[in-house]
C-alpha cells in the first residue's frame, strides 16, 4: 500500500545559518556590519546569477531586523510611498521595477541616504548593466557592490547534505556526485530534486538511494519532454 | 604562558593547512585570539561571522588546540568584538597578525575606525553625524553641509561651472538667474549647487534657502492638491531667497507641476531671488517640458559639467579617501581611476569597496589588494561594450535609425552620428579599423580613420560635439 505524503516542501531558507558561504565571505561579513548599523556599510547591492543565494541573504537580514524590516520583492510587491530617513529598505529583484517603481526607489534611496537609513538590494547584474534608469543604477553602484559567486561543487555538496539533513535523511557522496553531474547545477534546482526524491522515498517507504534518485530524475525529465 | 601564546599560532598553522590559503584568509585571518581567565577567547568581527565559525570551523580549532595541549585543551569561547583592552598583555595574536595590523595602522586610522574593532554600540557611537543642524540648518534648507566649494574637486570638466557657481553664491539674484547646470548622471551637479547654497547660508544665515529634488517638488504639488493646501504651498515657496531644484527633467510630462513652477519661477526672478536648476541636458533638449519653461531656463546662464578626466578622477579619490581619514597611495588611486571611468558615484563605490576589503582582511591597501577587491567589478565592466551596443546608443541619441549606421546615406544628420559611432567604437573596443568599417556597412578602413580624425578635430573646436561625445562615452561606459 502506498504511503500518502503531505505535499509539504521546506520553505525557502531564511537563516544565515543555512547559507553556505563559499567564496562569499566578504559580502556576508558586510551584511553583518549592515545589520549592526556600521556607517561604512549603509548601502549594499548584491548581484549574481539566479540561485546563488541573494534572496536567501536578504530574507535572512530581514529576519534579523524583525518587524522593522521593509523587505520588498520588486517582482510582486509595491515599494512603500515613504520611509523614515533612518529606516531600512531591502529590495530584491530590482531589475523587475517598472518606470514608476524606479522613480520611487530612486526617491526612497535619496531619503535613506540623506538621513541615517540603510539600503540592501539585489539584482541579476552589476548596477551599470541593469536595464534601469541611469540615475538609479549609479546610486546602486554608490555603496558597496558585491557579486555573489556560485558555490564550488564541493560547497554545493555541503549545501545539499545540509538540506537533506533538514529533510530528514543522510545524503551519500554518490548521490551528490550524480546530482552534480546530471542535474541543472543551481542550488534551487538541486534542492528541488532532493525534495522530489524524498517525497517518492517517503511514499514508497524506501530509503533514498542512487537508483531511486536516478529513476525520479528520469521521470521528471520525461514529464518535462512531454 | 609562552606555550599558551604559541597555541593560537599553532591553531592558525593547522587551519591554514587544512582549509587552504583562500579559505584561511577569508575566515581565520580576521580572528583575534586572547587568553581570558584560562579560556582561549576568539574574537570575531560580527554575529554572522560567529555563526559561521561556530558551525564550520570551531571543530577544527578545537582539534588543533587539543593536539597542541596533548589532550587537555583550554575551553574555547567565541565572542563578537575586539580583544578586551585589559587583556592586552595576554593577547596571543601571532606575530604576523600583529605586523599586518601595524602596517594597516601606519597608513591611516582605517582600522582604528574599523567596525570590527568595536561592538555594535561602539559603532553606533562612532557613526559620523552627516548633518549638523546648527551648522547647515539642514532641516530647513535640506543642504548637506559637506557639499562645499572646499570639498569640490575642480578640473577641466567643471572649472567653468564652478566659476559661475561661485559668482552666483557671492551675489545671489543679481547675476545669472537662473543658473542652469547640466551634465551626465553622477558627475557632481548636486555637490556644486549645494556648495552655492552653503556659501550663501554662510554669508547670510538669515537667507531663506531650500534645496529640493524635482521629484520631491512634484510630490509637494500632489500633496498640496490632495490636502487643498495650495495657499500654504505657494506662500512657502514664494518666500524663498534661494531655490535649488535638482534634476529638473523629472518635471517632464507633469503639466500641473510645470504650471506651478512657471508661476513660482516668475515670482522669484521678478523679486530678485535666485534660482538654480540642474538637469542631465540643456533646457532646449528636455522633451516634454513646456516651451515657456525651457525658454525661461535659458534666460540666465547654462553651464555644463563634463565627465572628469583621469587626473581629476584621481584627485576625487584622494579627497574622498582623505574624508575617511585615509591616505590613499597614488598608484592605487590611478589604478581605480583608470578602470572606473563612467561617473563619480561608481568611482566612490569602487573606493568604498577597496576600503571595505582592507578592513575585512586587515590588510594595508596596496595595488594588489585594490586589484583583488575590484576583481568582479572590473570583470563585469570589461565584457559589455560591443559595436552593436554603440550603434544603438548613438542612433537613439541622435534620433536616427540603427540601419542608418550601415546605410550609404551621406546627409549630414546621418553621416555625423555615424562618424561619432565609429570614433566611439575605436575608442571603446579592441576592434581593428577594417573590422569597424565592416560593421558600419562594409566601409573601407580609411573611411573609419577619416571619421575618427574628423570627430577628434570637432571635439577640439566645437563644444557641442565635445559635450555630446562626452555624454555618449558616459552612457556607454555605464
Amino acid at each position: 500500500m502506498k504511503q500518502l505524503v503531505l505535499d509539504l516542501l521546506l520553505p525557502a531558507p531564511t537563516n544565515f545559518a543555512d547559507f553556505v558561504a563559499g567564496d562569499n565571505a566578504e559580502p556576508l561579513y558586510q551584511i553583518g556590519q549592515w545589520l549592526i548599523r556600521d556607517p561604512h556599510a549603509r548601502s549594499i547591492y548584491l548581484w549574481g546569477e539566479a540561485g546563488t543565494g541573494k534572496s536567501h541573504l536578504l530574507h535572512s537580514a530581514a529576519r534579523q531586523l524583525g518587524t522593522t524590516a521593509n523587505l520588498i520583492d520588486c517582482r510582486h510587491d509595491s515599494l512603500p510611498n515613504e520611509l523614515p530617513a533612518d529606516g531600512n529598505l531591502l529590495a530584491d529583484h530590482v531589475d523587475a521595477l517598472d518606470e514608476a517603481g524606479q522613480i520611487r526607489l530612486f526617491d526612497l534611496y535619496n531619503t535613506l541616504k540623506e538621513g541615517s537609513g540603510r539600503f540592501l538590494a539585489a539584482g541579476p547584474l552589476p548596477p551599470m548593466l541593469l536595464p534601469l534608469r541611469i540615475d538609479l543604477t549609479t546610486r546602486l553602484g554608490w555603496g558597496l557592490v558585491y557579486q555573489i559567486h556560485p558555490l564550488s561543487d564541493a560547497d554545493k555538496g555541503k549545501a545539499l547534505k545540509q538540506r537533506a539533513n533538514l529533510l530528514g535523511f543522510e545524503l551519500g557522496d554518490d548521490l551528490v556526485d550524480y546530482l552534480l553531474l546530471h542535474a541543472s547545477r543551481d542550488l534551487p534546482s538541486l534542492y528541488r530534486h532532493l525534495e522530489a526524491v524524498n517525497t517518492v522515498a517517503l511514499s514508497r517507504k524506501k530509503p533514498v538511494t542512487l537508483s531511486l534518485l536516478r529513476s525520479v530524475m528520469q521521470q521528471d525529465q520525461l514529464a518535462m519532454d512531454f | 604562558m609562552t606555550d599558551m601564546s604559541s597555541l593560537w599560532q599553532h591553531c592558525r598553522n593547522e587551519l591554514e593547512q587544512r582549509l587552504g590559503a583562500s579559505q584561511f584568509n577569508i575566515w581565520i585571518k580576521p580572528l583575534v585570539a586572547e587568553l581570558v581567565d584560562g579560556t582561549l577567547q576568539v574574537n570575531v568581527p560580527n554575529q554572522i561571522f560567529l555563526q559561521f565559525i561556530r558551525d564550520r570551523h570551531l571543530g577544527l580549532i578545537e582539534m588543533a588546540a587539543a593536539e597542541f595541549c596533548g589532550g587537555e585543551p583550554p575551553q574555547i569561547n567565541l565572542r563578537v568584538g575586539a580583544p578586551r583592552p585589559a587583556s592586552a598583555p595576554a593577547a596571543v595574536a601571532n606575530t604576523s597578525r600583529s605586523s599586518t595590523q601595524q602596517a594597516a595602522q601606519s597608513v591611516g586610522d582605517v582600522l582604528a575606525t574599523s567596525p570590527s574593532a568595536g561592538t555594535a554600540a561602539q559603532v553606533e557611537k562612532k557613526a559620523p553625524r552627516r548633518f549638523d543642524a546648527s551648522a547647515g540648518n539642514h532641516e530647513v534648507t535640506r543642504l548637506n553641509p559637506l557639499f562645499t566649494f572646499d570639498t569640490l574637486v575642480t578640473g577641466k570638466a567643471n572649472q567653468v561651472a564652478r566659476a559661475a557657481a561661485q559668482q552666483v553664491a557671492e551675489n545671489p539674484g543679481a547675476g545669472y538667474n537662473p543658473l542652469f547646470v547640466y551634465g551626465g548622471v553622477g558627475l557632481g551637479k548636486t555637490h556644486l549647487v549645494q556648495a552655492i547654497g552653503n556659501l550663501v547660508h554662510h554669508y547670510n544665515p538669515q537667507a531663506r534657502i531650500r534645496y529640493i529634488h524635482a521629484e520631491k517638488y512634484v510630490q509637494d504639488v500632489v500633496k498640496a492638491y490632495q490636502h487643498k493646501s495650495f495657499d500654504e504651498f505657494k506662500k512657502y515657496y514664494h518666500s524663498l531667497d534661494l531655490l535649488l531644484v535638482d534634476d529638473i527633467q523629472f518635471f517632464v510630462g507633469k503639466d500641473r507641476t510645470q504650471e506651478e513652477f512657471f508661476y513660482l519661477f516668475n515670482a522669484l526672478v521678478e523679486g530678485g531671488k535666485q534660482i538654480i536648476l540642474t538637469s542631465d541636458r540643456i533646457p532646449r533638449e528636455i522633451e516634454g517640458l513646456q516651451e515657456r519653461l525651457t525658454s525661461r531656463f535659458s534666460w540666465g546662464l547654462s553651464v555644463a559639467i563634463e565627465p572628469p578626466e583621469l587626473e581629476m578622477r584621481v584627485a576625487i579619490l584622494m579627497k574622498k579617501a582623505e574624508a575617511e581619514h585615509f591616505k590613499l597611495d597614488a598608484n592605487v588611486a590611478f589604478f581605480i581611476a583608470k578602470n572606473i571611468r563612467s561617473n563619480v558615484r561608481e568611482l566612490e563605490g569602487a573606493l568604498k569597496r577597496v576600503l571595505a576589503y582592507a578592513r575585512f582582511t586587515h590588510q594595508a591597501i596596496t595595488l594588489e589588494a585594490a586589484k583583488e577587491a575590484l576583481k568582479d567589478i572590473l570583470a563585469a565592466g570589461n565584457r559589455l561594450i560591443s559595436v552593436e551596443n554603440i550603434q544603438k546608443t548613438v542612433a537613439d541619441f541622435y534620433k536616427i535609425k540603427v540601419p542608418d549606421m550601415h546605410s550609404k546615406k551621406r546627409a549630414r544628420d546621418i553621416a555625423r552620428p555615424r562618424q561619432v559611432a565609429m570614433a566611439l567604437t575605436k575608442e571603446l573596443t579592441q576592434m581593428s579599423l577594417p573590422a569597424i568599417g565592416e560593421a558600419f556597412g562594409g566601409r573601407d578602413h580609411t573611411t573609419v580613420l577619416y571619421a575618427c580624425r574628423t570627430i577628434e578635430e570637432m571635439r577640439q573646436n566645437d563644444s557641442e560635439i565635445a559635450h555630446q561625445y562626452g555624454v555618449l562615452l558616459q552612457m556607454l561606459r555605464s
